[in-house]
């Protein structure tokens, strides 16, 4: 599954990283603890987070995330979105709770492990 | 040149997670007997016990630096210091304007008590101070610059509310005089755990919430003429011969 085919099902906008929406998405992970996700996410995951300053796009170039859902109507900081943009991170955002978004990626087959 | 014992990180009464002994004078009174030249008085989002501290403070030895304990809205917590208390009264304006709304729950969460220098309560502050603010990091640190004071990322070594576990490394768009680590840890080892604390230098105080916190807890200790903040801020720069000493 890529990227654009979630942005209907997560009734998400693109709101930076729009080059990318073609990235290949093989599994999932969600966390408030950029730390954390540094040591456990693993390349080609989507990253569901309620975060929005600009490190979770460092830290999604660092891991090659295929993009990050930010979850519970958050905006990204504008740095966010222009770091986004130039590091071609797809930047996801969404009224939904991280919980719908974790669920609805679930049963469409993403996995966390 | 002297050496002075500093504790830059210490709850009083006002913290709703403190425990009641930790009324200003009872601060003061423990720091002028175990040798604490240097005590900033840190609550979570406030600082109306700071005018109680100055006051009880007064024909000791012990000084007290006005600040706060600020959590962002990236659930960071920084230390925030200021030389003059009129300088942290504009800092608690900007806290004013970015709290939650939210009260406290004195059940759940502890209560929140304004003291004056002789232990009598003031008041109950009302608003949730253990919560994040709607500033980020990034305005925080450029606000209290603004006003002369500096920013010191708390305990970044621990799990909770730390800028590291929070936000992995320290942005590029964050000035910090320094980083504490909590009385877990050597500097050795904090250096080698968390190689993104760079070359910030490295302080170490008690996050005291008792008084057994307080006296038992680590502290800093700076060569410098006086015991000022801009004494403090050329040491942590390593300017004019004043230097850091870790407890």
């Amino acid at each position: 599954m890529i990227i654009q085919e979630m942005v209907d099902i997560l009734q998400a906008e693109v709101v930076a990283g729009a080059t990318k929406v073609d990235n290949v998405i093989n599994g999932g992970y969600a966390s408030d603890l950029l730390s954390n996700v540094m040591s456990q996410a693993k390349t080609g995951d989507i990253w569901v987070t309620m975060h929005a300053h600009q490190n979770i796009v460092a830290v999604a170039s660092l891991l090659g995330l295929s993009a990050v859902i930010i979850a519970g109507h958050v905006q990204p900081d504008k740095e966010a979105i222009n770091k986004a943009d130039a590091e071609e991170i797809p930047l996801l955002t969404t009224a939904l709770s991280v919980f719908e978004v974790v669920g609805l990626l679930y049963s469409k087959g993403v996995k966390g492990v | 040149m002297r050496q002075f014992v500093a504790d830059l990180h210490v709850h009083s009464v006002l913290s709703p997670c403190a425990e009641v002994e930790m009324t200003p004078r009872n601060i003061v009174w423990h720091a002028a007997r175990h040798g604490i030249d240097i005590v900033a008085i840190t609550d979570h989002n406030a600082c109306d016990n700071v005018t109680a501290a100055l006051a009880a403070a007064k024909g000791t030895n012990v000084i007290i630096l006005p600040g706060m304990e600020v959590e962002t809205k990236e659930e960071v917590h920084i230390i925030v210091l200021f030389e003059k208390m009129r300088q942290l009264k504009a800092w608690e304006q900007f806290v004013y304007e970015h709290m939650s709304g939210r009260l406290n729950d004195e059940k759940r969460f502890g209560a929140q008590f304004v003291v004056d220098a002789e232990d009598e309560l003031i008041r109950v502050k009302p608003e949730m101070l253990l919560t994040s603010l709607s500033c980020s990091m990034a305005e925080v640190c450029t606000k209290v610059n603004d006003l002369g004071g500096i920013c010191i990322a708390s305990h970044v070594d621990r799990p909770a509310n730390s800028l590291i576990a929070q936000l992995g490394f320290i942005p590029p768009d964050v000035e910090l005089a320094a980083v504490e680590i909590s009385r877990l840890i050597r500097p050795q080892e904090a250096i080698r755990r968390f190689p993104t604390i760079g070359n910030l230098p490295i302080v170490t105080s008690s996050d005291a919430h008792t008084i057994a916190d307080f006296l038992s807890g680590p502290k800093t200790i700076f060569n410098i003429e006086a015991p000022t903040l801009h004494e403090i801020q050329q040491a942590l720069k390593g300017q004019n011969s004043r230097k850091v000493v870790i407890q």
